[in-house]
């Protein structure tokens, strides 16, 4: 027996959106943390160095600098490491004279977790409050580095949204 | 209770403080980077005998030690320190360690108790924290590790 097809009724559709609404925040930070895009983060400028670069040279261009982290990048511009005052710390300080003219990518902290810069601000927070990373190097859609994000700059991001 | 409020109100004593790293001005910069490495945090506070603090000395420091003297490990902490730093009591609300970092720069501010006696660091990331579990729903949902494209096809 062939079944007959059922077809639309008139007005039977209903638009599953039509009880949709923006969602509340209960201020502007938390929009901020939620509703925005990491872009929008003051995340420049950043400095990135080759694998092969001696560490001490790394070292004198933290100290000139004034950071605390330099990212490790491969000349294609893709992220293989960053290299940060805590692995100067942990794998350099006490060995100082037989590790500072070893090529960098003996002591960076390689595979960082990143973030895109089309994330929200929260992920960031996230990996920083929750995860314990202390610097996020930020990527565009291709993975190449568009910027980093550290302490400083996610407590000025925040800050803004006490003082205002 | 809103954030703002909640900054403005809370004491510091709400934070969950890290552990203060306490040094004696008569020690070497290695026995505080052993210290630091053990802990794994990145400053020590050099305190006096009175427990009340001198000095803090920090990652930052040591890497533009040893790019200046690359003996520097052998140094005292006291000739190395330095004594710019942010103090908080431990009754004062969290807005004052905020604007205390902000106003200095500082990563790490020294909480102290009624007496004057250092008690524990708090900082940037127990800013970060605070604020994470102020909005959990928001925050701590979200994905530690993602990519924008998976590396094969779902269900290849």
């Amino acid at each position: 027996m062939r079944r007959k097809r059922k077809g639309i009724q008139q007005g039977a559709y209903e638009d599953p959106l039509k009880d949709y609404s923006p969602p509340q925040f209960e201020d502007d930070l938390e929009q901020a943390l939620c509703d925005t895009e990491l872009a929008t983060v003051d995340m420049k400028p950043f400095d990135a160095i080759s694998p092969k670069t001696k560490v001490i040279d790394a070292m004198k261009n933290m100290a000139e600098l004034g950071i605390a982290c330099l990212m490790v990048a491969r000349d294609d511009g893709k992220i293989v490491g960053v290299f940060t005052e805590r692995d100067v710390l942990e794998k350099v300080a006490e060995d100082f004279e037989q590790v500072k003219n070893l090529p960098v990518r003996v002591v960076m902290t390689t595979n960082p977790i990143c973030a895109y810069e089309m994330d929200l601000p929260a992920k960031a927070l996230n990996l920083m409050a929750t995860g314990g990373f202390r610097h996020i190097p930020i990527l565009d859609a291709d993975d190449h580095i568009v910027g980093i994000l550290g302490p400083r700059r996610v407590t000025r991001f925040l800050q803004t949204y006490f003082t205002n | 209770m809103g954030l703002r409020e909640n900054i403005l109100s809370d004491p510091i004593s709400t934070l969950e403080l890290r552990e203060l790293l306490a040094i004696e001005p008569d020690q070497t910069v290695r026995s505080a980077v052993e210290l630091m490495r053990e802990k794994k945090l990145g400053c020590v506070v050099v305190i006096d005998q009175n427990g009340r603090p001198l000095g803090k000395f920090t990652e930052h420091h040591l890497l533009k030690l040893l790019v200046s003297n690359p003996k520097g490990l052998d140094c005292l902490i006291k000739d190395e320190m330095t004594a710019v730093w942010a103090q908080v009591n431990l009754t004062d609300p969290i807005s004052k360690a905020l604007d205390a970092m902000q106003e200095k720069g500082l990563r790490f501010v020294v909480v102290i108790d009624e007496q004057g006696k250092a008690v524990g660091l708090t900082g940037q990331k127990g800013m970060m924290e605070y604020i994470a579990d102020h909005f959990p729903r928001q925050v701590k949902v979200q994905m530690m590790e993602s990519k924008l494209y998976m590396d094969q096809r779902e269900g290849a």
